[in-house]
């Protein structure tokens, strides 16, 4: 029997955010996140795959052409008049040359990790700067032009006629993967957020649960500012292995944002580092329960960009590769990346600071939180029963 | 908003000869909780005569006090029908008879437009169509503001976020305090700190979410885009 192999897909490109580099999206976090790796030795040359080309068709599956070409030719400096109906032009989503090559070039590596996975060539597949779960069909949104994970969701179940539970863990609501399947019973998506009612996008509450045929395949946990790891680890625990097992997914696409980390400049979840390791462990051992291990690994939000973000990733690939990580990290990464960047690197695995809780504002938090989760667990369960 | 916007228009009216027992089956069938009762008038014209609630209907053969002993299921509903009705004009405010419903204390009213029967209205109807100014329009992210509560400041506002760039795509208020409004703004942005932040900077009071300390000490040595092949 051969090892569980897990790949990391990456390519030069994906370095480069495609809104420029004053933008708050950091496309560098996933470079920053494989050097660290490298420089550990917890990431061999042999582990590294290349980008495919995407088939077209595919992006015209998940976004409507009109919307496609505004990008394109936005991207091209071409003149669009209704760019801000399609989310274009928009402080978020800045209009740049060459913006629709970078976005493009993203969403074929998630659908190579996905493609890696389909064809047995790895067991997890894993693409650090993929995860724009904002994008819509037909609208850019919340610094998300292409919607990669859509298109890897597509090409597994349409292309490879496999059922794929989707996992959002990003602090913000995955709503334009929901609004895409809205209406498939053959993709489950989880998102597990800050509510809406306080944070971006504003979408994700619980009543949220799919319609037509995918009636019960869309599963929402909103979750009330500053809860912490044990109230956020006991309402995912309430909700998302029910539904994973229910659902019985031949892989699973994890969006990994690491933006519900309390460092986290976007968003008021309080979760530690170990907290998120913690949860991504969590997804890691589903997907052993439910489906031999396979999964699809992006990154996703994380604008805490040079301390919390490449620890986070860092252990999430330590965990998929089943490698050990030292607490102290290597001088030499710290050196090169953090003279590159102008910033100063953390020097250790583990953060040194821990959230300043109000122990109120924790527990109240805690018990809503694991009251929705009980709730959506219950509307929903007799929705997962299977006919067949 | 108005009643005639909000109303069920699809209204199940009955005669006041149906017996009480084919009311209840008709009531548990359609899965309503009123019936308005009409009758046709001396020239021929259907008038609202009554109305029955499923309240009304369990009263009937019950052991609860309020119960009719007087009255059985094969009787006509004439015998247990409210009336005189109260009613609503399809150009009423809907936020008046979410008040009208609990001052009567009853659970619907029939709409009438001069004597004609042109829908009912009930708390999940107005309930869905009060709440919807919270409801989520576009991707946006929340702004709580305190503005004076003087002319223009809320303009100012507005000015400020459009200079910033920023569409609102909703706008509600809280005021608690009479000198003080607090308004909620949704943006369509995902970065409300660096709002909040640009705001704070400029002198306005923000609630939510907490502003971003400083303008980012952002590296600008970071890869630029370039055409890629």
């Amino acid at each position: 029997m051969t090892r569980p192999r897990t790949l990391l897909v990456d390519d030069p490109v994906l370095e480069r955010s495609p809104f420029g580099s004053s933008h708050p999206f950091r496309a560098e976090r996933g470079a920053l996140t494989r050097a660290l790796l490298e420089a550990c030795g917890a990431l061999h040359q042999d582990e590294v795959a290349d980008v495919e080309r995407l088939d077209e068709r595919l992006l015209g599956a998940v976004h409507e052409q009109a919307y496609l070409e505004a990008l394109i030719r936005a991207g091209r400096g071409e003149r669009v008049d209704d760019a801000r109906m399609f989310g274009l032009g928009t402080s978020d989503c800045p209009v740049v040359p060459g913006m629709h090559r970078v976005a493009m070039r993203a969403a074929d590596a998630t659908v190579s990790a996905a493609e890696l996975v389909a064809s047995g060539a790895a067991q997890r597949a894993v693409h650090l700067t993929g995860g724009l779960h904002h994008a819509h069909r037909a609208r850019a949104s919340g610094f998300c032009l292409v919607n990669d994970l859509a298109l890897a969701i597509e090409h597994l179940t349409r292309r490879r006629g496999l059922r794929v539970a989707y996992v959002d863990v990003d602090v913000h609501h995955g709503d334009g993967v929901q609004g895409i399947f809205w209406e498939r019973a053959d993709v489950l998506t989880v998102s597990v957020h800050q509510s809406g009612r306080t944070l971006f996008p504003g979408t994700g509450a619980e009543d949220e649960i799919g319609a037509g045929a995918g009636r019960g395949f869309a599963v929402n946990l909103p979750l009330a500012p500053f809860i912490d790891d044990a109230g956020y680890l006991a309402a995912f625990d309430a909700l998302v292995p029910t539904a994973l097992s229910a659902f019985g997914p031949d892989v699973i696409v994890l969006q990994a944002g690491a933006d519900a980390h309390w460092r986290d400049p976007l968003a008021q979840l309080s979760l530690s580092g170990d907290g998120l390791d913690a949860v991504y462990g969590r997804v890691i051992d589903l997907a052993e329960r439910c489906c031999e291990g396979r999964m699809v690994v992006t990154g996703g939000g994380g604008y805490d960009a040079w301390r919390s973000v490449p620890r986070a990733w860092a252990r999430l690939w330590a965990r998929l590769a089943e490698r050990e990580l030292p607490d102290e990290l290597p001088e030499t990464w710290r050196r090169a990346w953090g003279e590159r960047l102008g910033v100063s690197l953390p020097t250790r695995l583990r953060e040194g600071t821990l959230p300043d809780l109000d122990a109120r504002a924790t527990e109240r938090a805690a018990s809503h939180a694991l009251a929705v989760a009980k709730r959506v667990a219950a509307r929903l369960t007799p929705l997962w029963r299977r006919e067949d | 908003m108005l009643v005639r916007d909000v109303m069920t228009v699809n209204v199940i009216a009955i005669g006041p000869e149906m017996p009480i027992r084919d009311v209840a089956a008709l009531m548990e069938m359609r899965r309503v909780r009123h019936f308005p009762i009409l009758e046709d008038d001396e020239q021929g014209e259907a008038r609202l005569v009554g109305i029955v609630s499923d309240r009304d209907l369990r009263a009937v053969d019950s052991p609860h006090p309020s119960a009719r002993p007087d009255v059985h299921v094969s009787d006509p509903v004439r015998s247990i029908m409210v009336t005189p009705v109260a009613t609503a004009h399809p150009d009423d405010a809907a936020e008046d008879v979410a008040a009208w419903l609990r001052e009567y204390r009853v659970g619907a009213l029939p709409v009438l437009d001069g004597e004609q029967l042109v829908g009912i209205v009930s708390p999940p109807d107005l309930l869905a169509a009060l709440a919807l100014p919270a409801a989520i329009r576009e991707p946006s992210s929340v702004l709580e503001v305190e503005v004076g509560n003087r002319p223009g400041c809320l303009a100012a506002l507005l000015q400020t976020l459009a200079q910033h760039g920023l569409n609102v795509s909703q706008l509600t208020t809280t005021r608690a305090e009479p000198e003080i409004g607090c308004f909620i703004v949704r943006v369509n942005t995902i970065d409300a700190p660096r709002v909040a932040g640009n705001l704070t900077r400029e002198g306005w009071t923000v609630l939510w979410p907490e502003p971003d300390a400083a303008p980012p000490a952002s590296p600008q040595r970071g890869p630029e885009v370039e055409e890629v092949a």
